[in-house]
C-alpha cells in the first residue's frame, strides 16, 4: 500500500507561524491569494516573468507561481502585507518612497516590485544605477516606464542608509 | 516647462490611492472573494476557423461539483457583443473565427474542476482554411466570414482633395515606402476577470474592469435580455487597460453563471488565455507615396491603408477612421489620395489601444518627412517646418479645428534642445568600438481627443454637498492607474479652496455615478474640467447663500475654504495650495504612517463582515472614499474641522451647511457633450495635443540591437494639472512605444498565437529602458479657452517610433520601415559601406 500523501504544510509568514493541509504540489502564490487570503500578492503571467508575485522567502526573492508548497515547507516568507516601518502599520521607507516619487500607477505591480526592491537595498544599500537594473529587471510595469519606481528606489536607498547611519550613531 | 517634481514645487501631489496600493491592501476586482463563491471558466475554440458540427456538454455536467455548464442555447437574449457593432458572438453557435472564440461556459466549486468540465466537453469542427492575412482575406473567392459583407471588408475610409495623380506628374521628388506595424499586446499587469454576484433582490452585481460602466451595463442587459436597471457594475480600481478592457471580455460568462447558478461566480483570466482571447493593436501596412518641388515643398500625398481586424468588428472601424485622419500629420498639403481598408481574418482580435490608430500613421507620415528630407539634403526638422500647417489652416479632414500656436510651441522648443542640437554634429565617441553607432531622429505629431464629429460622445458629472458634508463629485470614469482621482482632488481643491480631507470622490459605480461617458480617447481630464467649470457657479452660489442665511454675513463677503465658509480674505494662508509634500513641507513621517492604519482598519472590519457589507468596504476603497481619508492623511489632518473651526475668520462648516434644507437642493447636474468640429466630417476631431520627441539611440552593428539613450517629449496640451500624473503618464507612454518600436509582436503563425507570454512577448524590462527621458509641457492655450486642460493619456506614446527610427537612419544608414525594428536589417559586417537612400529587402 502506498503511503498517504502528506498535506501538512508550516511555515511562518509575515512573522506568523502558519499551518496548513493542501496538496504539497500546490503553489506558493494559492497559497497566499487563495488559503491565507494575502491578495498583496498579484498573479499575472504565472511563468516567472513578470515578478507580479514576487515574496521573499528566506530572505530570498522568489516568484511565488514557481515555488511549490514542498518547497517552502518550514521556511520564513515575507510578502509585501509583512513589510512595514519601525511599527506595524506603519510605511516602509520603500513603500513611503514609491509612494512620493509616483513609483505606481495602476499599483498592480507595485507589491512585487517593492519586495524585490527590499531585497535589492537588503543587498546593496547605496545601489548604483547597474544594481537597480539588475535587482528590478524581473518585475515588469506596463505604467510608468519605470522612471518613477526608479526614483523611487534610489530615494529609498537613500533613506534606509540615512536611518542605519543614524542608528550607528546613536549606538556608539 | 520642464516637468519634474522640483520645477513642480507645491503642485507634487501625492495620490490618494498610494498607501494601498503599495501596501498591497488595495483590493482590485479580481481579488474580490465572497464565501459561497463558484469559479468560472470559458472553453474556446481550438481551430482559427472551422463549422462547429455537434456540441456534447453532458459528460461536463455529470461531473460532481459543476454547477452549470451553458452554450449559446442559454443566452436568454442577444448573443452578441461590439461596443460599436455587436457582431462578436458570446457563444458561437456554428462557425468559430478565430482562437479566442468562445463555445462553452462553465462553472464548478475549484478552478480545478472547472477545467476538468472543460476538458468533457466534447465537440465536433469541420475545420476550415484560415485567413491568416488581409491579402487571403481579401483574395477573389475567399469565404466570406460575417454575413454582412461585402467580402470580408469591415471599413472602408478615404479622403481626396485636389488632384493627386496630377500633382504627382509635376513633382520634382517622389518617396515611395511601405511601412508595416506590430499586433502589439496591452499586457495590463492585471489580466481579465471579476467577481458576479446575484442579490437577493434579482440585480446582478459586476465586479469587473471596464472603461466606461455604463457601456458594459447596455451590453449585459442586451445579452441578459433584463432592463439595464437590474445591472450595477463595479469597475475600478483596474489594474492597466491601455484600451484592452473597454470591450467586453469575461462579463458576459461570469453575469450567464452567476444569474444561472444563483451565486456568486469568480473569473480571471489566466496570461495564456488572455493573450489568446483578447484584444491587440491593429497590425497595419501602410503604403505612402509623398511628392514635393524642388524648393522641398510637398505637393501630393497617397496612401493606403489595410488594417488586420481580425475576427470580429470591435472598434475596427473608428480606429481606421483615426489612423486616415492622422495619416497626413500636421502637414498642409494641397493633393491628396488616401484610402483605408479594414479587413476581417481569422487572426487574433484588434481594437482599441492607446493612440488609437495614430501611432501606426505617425510612424508611416513621419517616415516619409525623413526620406524626403534626406533627398533634399535638408534639415529634418527644417524640412518639416517648411510643411508645417499654418495655425489657421483647416484639420487634416479640413475641418475646423481649435486654433492654438501648439504645433509651432513643440516645434521650437524641440528645436532648441540640447538632445537635437546633436543631430548637426552627430556625436563621435572614439571610445566606442567602430561596430556601435549613434545617432539622433526626431519626430512631430498632432493628435486628436475625443470621438470625433457625428459619434455619440455625451460628458458630463454630478457635484453636490452630502449628508456627510463632504464636497461629493461623481463621474462615470474610471481609475485604471492614470491618476484620475489625484486628478479630480486636485481640480476640486484648486476651484474650492478646500482640503482633501473635505472631499469625496465616486467614480466607477453605474449606481452612485451619472452617465458621464467613458475614460476613453484622452477625454477624461478635460471632460472634468469642463464639468466643474459648469457645476461650481450653482454650487457655490448654493453654499455661499445659505452660509450667508446663517451668519447674517453677506454671500460676497464669503468664499470656501478647507473645513466650511469663511470670511473673504481670511482664508488660512496654506489653504490655498495644492500642499502635500511630506518631505519639503516638513510634515513628519508619522502623518503618511495614518493612511497605512486606516487602510488596515479597513481590511480588518472588512474580515469580520458578512458577504454583502464585504464587497460594500470593497467597493469603498474602489471608489475612492477611503482614498480620501487616505490622503488627508497623507497630508495631515485639516485643522479646520467644525469643531476645531475656531479661527476667526472661520464661519460655518460643510457638515452644518448641509443640514438646511432638502438633500437634493444640494445636488448639482450638468450633461453635455465632447466639443467636435462644427463641420460635418464623420470622425473629425476638433482639439488635438501636439508632440515632438527626439530620440538619440545607439545600434550595435554586430547584434543589430538598438538600445536607446536619450530622449525629450514636448507636449502642448494646455495647464498641467498633476505633475506627478503628466509625468507618469509621458513616461510610461513612451516605453510603451519603445517596445512597439524595438521588441514587441504577438506573432500569429496560421492564425495561432506563438508568443502566448511574457516570456516570448517581450515588453520593456527596467534595463532596456532610456534612463534620460526629459519631459517638457507647454501649457499655453488661447486666452479664454473654454477646453482647459487636454488629456494626455496617448500623446506620449505616438511619435517616439519614427525618432527612433530616424536616429537609427543617421547612425547607420539604413531607413527601416518594419515594426518591430528587425535586427537583420541592422547587421551589417564591418567595413562594408551602406547604399544611402535603399530599403533593405
Amino acid at each position: 500500500m502506498s503511503k498517504p500523501l502528506e498535506n501538512h504544510w508550516t511555515a511562518v509568514v509575515n512573522g506568523e507561524q502558519k499551518h496548513l493541509e493542501i496538496a504539497q504540489t500546490t503553489r506558493l502564490v494559492d497559497v497566499l491569494r487563495t488559503h491565507l487570503q494575502l491578495t498583496g500578492t498579484k498573479v499575472s503571467c504565472e511563468v516567472g516573468r513578470c515578478g507580479a508575485c514576487m515574496v521573499l522567502m528566506d530572505g530570498e526573492p522568489v516568484n511565488s507561481c514557481l515555488v511549490m508548497a514542498y518547497q517552502c515547507d518550514g521556511s520564513d516568507i515575507t510578502t509585501i502585507e509583512g513589510l512595514h516601518g519601525d511599527e506595524k502599520g506603519t510605511l516602509h521607507p520603500i513603500q513611503q518612497a514609491f509612494v512620493e516619487e509616483g513609483g505606481f500607477q495602476c499599483g498592480y505591480c507595485t507589491p512585487g516590485m517593492v519586495i524585490s526592491t527590499k531585497a535589492l537595498l537588503d543587498a546593496h544599500p547605496e545601489p548604483s544605477q547597474e544594481q537597480i537594473e539588475t535587482g528590478l529587471c524581473g518585475n515588469l510595469c506596463r505604467c510608468t516606464g519605470y522612471g518613477g519606481i526608479i526614483r523611487a528606489v534610489r530615494k529609498a536607498g537613500e533613506r534606509c542608509v540615512e536611518k542605519e547611519t543614524s542608528a550607528e550613531e546613536t549606538v556608539s | 516647462m520642464l516637468l519634474n517634481r522640483k520645477q513642480s514645487g507645491k503642485r507634487w501631489h501625492l495620490r490618494p490611492d498610494g498607501a494601498p496600493k503599495v501596501t498591497g491592501q488595495l483590493q482590485y476586482l479580481t481579488d474580490m472573494t465572497l464565501p459561497n463563491m463558484i469559479h468560472g471558466r470559458v472553453l474556446r475554440s481550438e481551430y482559427p476557423y472551422a463549422r462547429l458540427l455537434s456540441i456534447d456538454t453532458s459528460e461536463a455536467e455529470a461531473l460532481e461539483g459543476v454547477y452549470a455548464v451553458l452554450t449559446s442555447k442559454d443566452v436568454p437574449g442577444l448573443n452578441r457583443f461590439g461596443i460599436a457593432t455587436p457582431d462578436q458572438p458570446v457563444f458561437c453557435e456554428d462557425i468559430v473565427r478565430y482562437v479566442g472564440d468562445a463555445i462553452a461556459a462553465v462553472a464548478a466549486d475549484s478552478p480545478e474542476r472547472a477545467a476538468l468540465a472543460l476538458d468533457a466537453i466534447r465537440i465536433e469542427y469541420e475545420e476550415l482554411t484560415p485567413l491568416n492575412s488581409t491579402d487571403a482575406a481579401l483574395a477573389p473567392g475567399a469565404p466570406e466570414l460575417h454575413e454582412h459583407g461585402p467580402g470580408n471588408v469591415l471599413h472602408r475610409t478615404e479622403i481626396k482633395r485636389g488632384d493627386a495623380e496630377q500633382a504627382f506628374a509635376a513633382c520634382d521628388h517622389i518617396v515611395t515606402e511601405t511601412y508595416f506595424t506590430p499586433r502589439q499586446m496591452h499586457a495590463y499587469m492585471e489580466t481579465e476577470g471579476g467577481l458576479f454576484v446575484p442579490d437577493e433582490e434579482g440585480r446582478l452585481n459586476v465586479y469587473a474592469a471596464t472603461q466606461h460602466g455604463y457601456k458594459d451595463r447596455m451590453q449585459l442587459a442586451r445579452i441578459i435580455g433584463c432592463p439595464e436597471e437590474d445591472i450595477r457594475v463595479v469597475s475600478s480600481p483596474i489594474g492597466g487597460s491601455f484600451g484592452g478592457k473597454d470591450e467586453l471580455n469575461v462579463q458576459p460568462y461570469g453575469a450567464l453563471l452567476a444569474l444561472r447558478c444563483g451565486r456568486p461566480v469568480k473569473m480571471h483570466n489566466s496570461r495564456k488565455e488572455s493573450v489568446r482571447a483578447g484584444l491587440k493593436r491593429h497590425p497595419m501596412k501602410i503604403e505612402m507615396q509623398t511628392g514635393m518641388s524642388r524648393e522641398g515643398i510637398i505637393q501630393a500625398h497617397r496612401v493606403r491603408i489595410t488594417a488586420d481586424t481580425g475576427a470580429y468588428a470591435t472598434l475596427g472601424a473608428p480606429v481606421l477612421n483615426f489612423c486616415t485622419e492622422h495619416c497626413l500629420g500636421p502637414y498642409a498639403i494641397p493633393n491628396v489620395d488616401v484610402e483605408g481598408v479594414s479587413v476581417y481574418t481569422n487572426n487574433g482580435l484588434s481594437g482599441e489601444f492607446r493612440g488609437f490608430g495614430g501611432n501606426q500613421a505617425i510612424f508611416a507620415m513621419e517616415g516619409q518627412m525623413d526620406r524626403l528630407a534626406a533627398i533634399m539634403n535638408m534639415d529634418p526638422w527644417e524640412f518639416r517646418r517648411r510643411n508645417m500647417r499654418e495655425k489657421n489652416d483647416p484639420g487634416p479632414l479640413n475641418q475646423r479645428i481649435l486654433v492654438t500656436d501648439g504645433l509651432s510651441q513643440v516645434w521650437e522648443a524641440l528645436d532648441r534642445s540640447e538632445l537635437w542640437q546633436k543631430h548637426q554634429s552627430p556625436p563621435a565617441d572614439p571610445t566606442l568600438p567602430p561596430w556601435i553607432k549613434r545617432g539622433v531622429g526626431a519626430a512631430i505629431a498632432m493628435h486628436g481627443a475625443g470621438l470625433g464629429y457625428g459619434i455619440p460622445d455625451p460628458a458630463g458629472g454630478r457635484l453636490s454637498l452630502n449628508n456627510e458634508g463632504k464636497i461629493e463629485v461623481a463621474f462615470s470614469y474610471e481609475e485604471f492607474g492614470q491618476g484620475l482621482i489625484a486628478t479630480l482632488e486636485i481640480m476640486l481643491c484648486d476651484l474650492f479652496q478646500c482640503s482633501t480631507s473635505d472631499l469625496s470622490i465616486i467614480i466607477g459605480d453605474t449606481d452612485r455615478v451619472p452617465h458621464s461617458g467613458s475614460s476613453t480617447a484622452s477625454r477624461s481630464t478635460t471632460m472634468a474640467w469642463m464639468a466643474l467649470q459648469r457645476l461650481q457657479s450653482p454650487f457655490r452660489s448654493r453654499v455661499l447663500a445659505v452660509a450667508s442665511e446663517i451668519s447674517g454675513i453677506p454671500a460676497d463677503e464669503l468664499v470656501t475654504g478647507p473645513g466650511g465658509i469663511w470670511r473673504k480674505g481670511q482664508l488660512p494662508a496654506e489653504s490655498s495650495e495644492v500642499e502635500t509634500d511630506v518631505q519639503e513641507t516638513g510634515k513628519s513621517e508619522k502623518e503618511v504612517v495614518l493612511a497605512l492604519e486606516d487602510v488596515n482598519q479597513t481590511s480588518e472590519e472588512a474580515g469580520k463582515l458578512e458577504k454583502a457589507e464585504r464587497i460594500e468596504v470593497a467597493e469603498i476603497v474602489a471608489v475612492g472614499n477611503e482614498s480620501d481619508q487616505t490622503a488627508e492623511s497623507c497630508l495631515g489632518a485639516s485643522p479646520y474641522h467644525a469643531k476645531e473651526g475656531v479661527s476667526s475668520g472661520f464661519v460655518v462648516s460643510y457638515a452644518e451647511l448641509v443640514t438646511q434644507g432638502e438633500a437634493d437642493e444640494w445636488i448639482f447636474d450638468t450633461k453635455f457633450d465632447y466639443p467636435t468640429t462644427p463641420d460635418n466630417v464623420v470622425g473629425g476631431h476638433y482639439l488635438y495635443t501636439y508632440a515632438a520627441v527626439a530620440a538619440e539611440v545607439e545600434v550595435n552593428t554586430l547584434t543589430g540591437e538598438t538600445k536607446l539613450l536619450d530622449t525629450r517629449h514636448v507636449v502642448a496640451a494646455g495647464p498641467v494639472i498633476n505633475p506627478m500624473g503628466f509625468i507618469g503618464q509621458i513616461e510610461g507612454g513612451s516605453v510603451m512605444a519603445l517596445g512597439f518600436t524595438l521588441t514587441e509582436d504577438a506573432v500569429m503563425q496560421d492564425s495561432r498565437y506563438v508568443t502566448t507570454n511574457l516570456d516570448t512577448y517581450l515588453i520593456p524590462t527596467i534595463q532596456d529602458i532610456h534612463t534620460n527621458l526629459e519631459v517638457e509641457a507647454i501649457e499655453d492655450l488661447p486666452e479664454g479657452d473654454a477646453f482647459g486642460p487636454r488629456g494626455i493619456g496617448e500623446i506620449g506614446s505616438v511619435a517616439l517610433a519614427p525618432a527612433i527610427t530616424a536616429a537609427i537612419h543617421q547612425a547607420t544608414g539604413v531607413w527601416v520601415n518594419r515594426l518591430p525594428v528587425p535586427r537583420e536589417q541592422l547587421v551589417r559586417p564591418l567595413n562594408v559601406p551602406l547604399q544611402e537612400g535603399v530599403s533593405p529587402s
